[in-house]
């Protein structure tokens, strides 16, 4: 059992804080304040971050640490630009030799490159610009200190190699795989004892930048194979091949490489992959790596776990967004086959949705059928099929679905599987989401969910007759609703999506308490229903 | 709802949870992947390593692994000595199964002889591994297989003194007793573990039943071994019947030492006389065959488990 609080502990500890701040507080409650900042960080809460991090500066404003935290919630809230006006003056009024200059110049120097990460076209002015500034803000650390200061150096390789493939003569006088080549060899030169946990992925981003696929394939290898590899540290690395080097846009091995991170963090526990359905579009048609450099990328296992995130990638293919007609994405649906729902005719294709997405009158602020229509946008994002009706339906307090029938019958998609049972309950259960989270944007995104419970056999006691619910819970957020959820190494679909994301929801099986936890339906019990 | 149980074999092993853990990724990471927890089917795993080791293993990658590098990683940690026969019916069966993995003498062994001996006697002979890895294997084999067919009382540091037989007999007993299985229950055993699979399931009279069972890597096939499950084992009725409903599968590969040179059963375990025991070769990877997850990854492994769950 370890020591580590749980997230929920966690938030209400930090809410325990923040009222004791707001009151004649100790010097004690300040310091734990400021440990629970850090640990709302270490859990990506940054909304709760945020807000604690703003008590502890209106009392101790000048607390540095505070401030770059304070700094890292914005940058990671979409406020890279306030972030910065925050960190310009923090790491004027500091020493150099003060601990966190370098941290402050450095979260300076992701500030930019988080606008660079956001802007759609990469060779805009603005882009260019804020390149142009995190480089500036990356060297002067490295340079100060180039044997300490490696992932300062890491970013400064990554921007410059990307500078130069923009044309940019910014920092003439540096090259990129001179400076790679540094980084590498102040690495190496770390005594082991003194290697933290971002040793192996820095020294794996620094490889890059020396172009020899040989000790890339390597030193990537050494962490992403890992039995412990973590995901947040694999999502990082991701998000800088992808933003930064652009591998996905270089060539064939880059592109590979690209994709068996996502299959590997995808398979870590609290992993998440975004996808847009150009980018599902493109993984779909990509070939599969040879079976060597699977393995000496992804390990011994590296074919089956690259088997696995393609099929994957395959299921997203039959998942929909259901759309108001010329409008707005409302929800998800995916496509299921009448016969494995015991309807006939056997072969006729159906997708399945919340009733709080479609039914009949537009109840629970959903459409009506003749208001919807279904785009697979990972398979053909052109193509909109109308809904001709619904065919069976179950309220939003009961199963919550709606089975819709399509107007033309759907082409060149497939089917998704429905699991024989639900997932055993135990520690290590976990179950994954395909849906399009929050609505933003188009992407699609499969969250690892850890399994808390159903209601299912043997041991579940279903509260609402016929109805058997899941519990399951994302690390980051919710997926929007009508999401297929599926058992989690078959890819078979065990349950529809229902509500999600909620604090508070009480526990199933008549368990005393309540939880954050996202609520889903199990298939089995709507297949039931609808059989009658 | 199905179940399985899992039964390990010899040498010191991670924590219960975490080695059960491995067994059940190493099923649902095969080409032929069997993700039990997936499929709706429970499992528990019988663990007997802490009569014999004061704590279990804490690397538990290298339980987890391919890697051949450590005595753990080819199941042989723990640091087992040979064990002392106390009379001479136990010398007479540590000297035969000793000269079923080696012709060499221990001064032989000790003198560093080379990773593949040049004609190769024994079974671990075959084994292309350096002696320093494989001396610890044998000893663990010796060591285990021993105490539990002579029923050794053993104690690790800090542990009271166990009846080994008894002890194991009995929390194989209450394990398989403690299921509510509504579906197929299947033993999976392995190595030393399959020994005690067979001795509860033919020899222990309250012993619950159970749909299937599956033996891998095995050496319930050499003869010394089969003499100890006298009088209740007879090759021509050697089937675990009385406790056993469905099927047994054996999985073994040639160059399993533990496996010896009798890897197949079903000429030794018939039933009325007749083979029913199903014998299946598999070849693992890599230097050292015996390694439970080598066997777990094994499509055709799968493909048993899951005809004997009815999946």
């Amino acid at each position: 059992m370890s020591g580590e609080p749980t997230l929920d502990e966690v938030r209400e500890q930090a809410q325990k804080s923040l009222s004791d701040l707001r009151g004649l507080c100790s010097d004690d409650d300040v310091r734990a304040a400021k440990a629970l900042v850090e640990k709302l960080r270490n859990q990506r809460d940054y909304e709760l971050m945020g807000r604690l991090a703003e008590a502890v500066s209106r009392i101790d404003p000048k607390d540095a640490k505070n401030r770059r935290l304070y700094a890292q919630y914005l940058i990671d809230t979409g406020k890279a630009t306030a972030a910065i006006d925050l960190l310009q003056p923090l790491a004027r009024r500091l020493p150099k030799e003060h601990p966190e200059f370098a941290e402050a110049t450095g979260l300076l120097g992701r500030a930019w490159k988080q606008i660079f990460f956001d802007a759609g076209d990469k060779a805009s002015g603005g882009a260019r610009e804020a390149v142009k500034e995190a480089i500036k803000a990356y060297r002067v650390p490295y340079e100060s200190d180039p044997a300490k200061n490696t992932w300062h150096g890491v970013n400064l390789v990554a921007l410059l190699t990307r500078a130069r493939m923009l044309g940019m003569r910014v920092a003439p006088d540096l090259d990129p795989p001179a400076v790679a080549a540094q980084v590498v060899a102040a690495l190496q030169a770390t005594p082991p004892a003194k290697r933290d946990e971002w040793f192996l992925p820095t020294l794996a981003e620094a490889s890059l930048g020396l172009r020899d696929w040989t000790a890339i394939d390597e030193n990537i290898r050494r962490y992403v194979a890992a039995h412990d590899a973590k995901a947040f540290q694999i999502a990082s690395t991701l998000r800088q091949f992808t933003e930064v080097w652009d591998l996905e846009n270089r060539d064939e091995r880059g592109r590979a490489l690209v994709d068996m991170l996502r299959a590997r963090l995808l398979g870590l526990q609290g992993g998440e992959a975004r996808l847009t359905p150009e980018e599902l579009q493109r993984v779909r048609r990509q070939p599969v790596p040879d079976e060597g450099r699977l393995e000496a990328i992804l390990g011994t296992y590296g074919a089956q776990t690259y088997q696995w995130w393609k099929t994957g990638i395959e299921r997203a293919a039959s998942v929909a967004a259901i759309r108001q007609k010329m409008g707005n994405r409302m929800g998800t649906g995916f496509l299921l086959r009448a016969g494995d729902l015991g309807r006939e005719p056997a072969d006729e294709l159906l997708v399945l949705t919340n009733f709080h997405v479609v039914n009949e009158h537009g109840a629970n602020q959903g459409l009506q059928p003749a208001d919807a229509e279904v785009v697979f946008e990972a398979a053909d994002p052109g193509r909109a099929y109308p809904v001709a009706g619904i065919v069976w339906t179950s309220p939003v307090d009961n199963h919550d679905a709606s089975l819709l029938r399509l107007e033309t019958p759907v082409a060149g998609v497939t089917p998704l599987p429905i699991a024989a049972a639900l997932p055993v309950i135990d520690d290590t259960a976990r179950v994954y989401i395909i849906g399009h989270p929050g609505g933003r944007d188009l992407s699609f995104s499969f969250q690892d969910n850890e399994l808390l419970d159903h209601e299912g056999p043997p041991a579940g006691r279903p509260q609402i007759p016929g109805v058997c619910r899941l519990h399951y819970r994302a690390p980051t957020e919710g997926g929007s609703s009508g999401s297929p959820v599926f058992n989690s190494r078959l890819w078979q679909v065990i349950g529809l999506h229902h509500k999600g994301g909620k604090i508070g929801m009480p526990k199933l099986n008549g368990k005393e308490g309540t939880y954050g936890a996202n609520e889903g339906i199990s298939i089995h019990s709507i297949v039931a229903a609808m059989r009658g | 709802m199905a179940h399985v149980t899992f039964i390990h074999g010899i040498a010191n092993k991670p924590a219960a949870a975490d080695l059960l853990r491995i067994w059940r990724e190493a099923l649902a990471n095969s080409a032929d992947p069997l993700p039990l927890g997936d499929l709706g089917v429970s499992s528990s795993l019988i663990y007997w390593a802490d009569l014999f080791y004061e704590n279990p293993d804490p690397d538990v990658a290298a339980h987890e692994g391919v890697l051949e590098n450590t005595a753990q990683a080819v199941d042989g940690g723990g640091g087992a000595q040979l064990p002392t026969p106390r009379t001479a019916e136990e010398a007479r069966f540590i000297d035969a199964m000793r000269r079923h993995l080696t012709e060499m003498s221990d001064a032989e062994i000790a003198a560093g002889p080379p990773a593949v001996a040049v004609n190769p006697q024994g079974a671990l002979e075959r084994v292309p591994l350096p002696w320093f890895l494989k001396k610890p294997i044998m000893n663990t084999f010796l060591r285990d297989v021993h105490h539990y067919l002579f029923d050794v009382e053993f104690a690790p540091p800090g542990r009271p003194p166990a009846r080994i037989q008894q002890t194991i007999r009995r929390r194989y007993v209450e394990a398989l007793g403690a299921q509510a299985i509504t579906g197929p229950h299947v033993v999976v055993s392995h190595s030393m573990g399959t020994v005690i699979a067979y001795d509860c399931l033919k020899r222990v009279a309250d012993c619950p039943r159970v749909d299937g069972l599956i033996t891998l890597g095995s050496p319930l096939g050499v003869d010394e071994v089969q003499d100890k499950l006298q009088p209740e084992w007879r090759r021509d009725d050697g089937f675990p019947h009385e406790r056993v409903a469905g099927g047994w599968i054996n999985v073994f590969d040639r160059l399993d030492p533990v496996c010896g040179f009798d890897p197949k059963f079903a000429n030794d375990y018939c039933r009325a006389g007749a083979p029913v025991v199903e014998d299946i070769a598999v070849q693992n990877e890599g230097a050292w065959r015996h390694s439970i997850t080598k066997y777990l990854r094994q499509p055709a492994v799968c493909r048993a488990l899951r005809r004997l769950l009815h999946l």
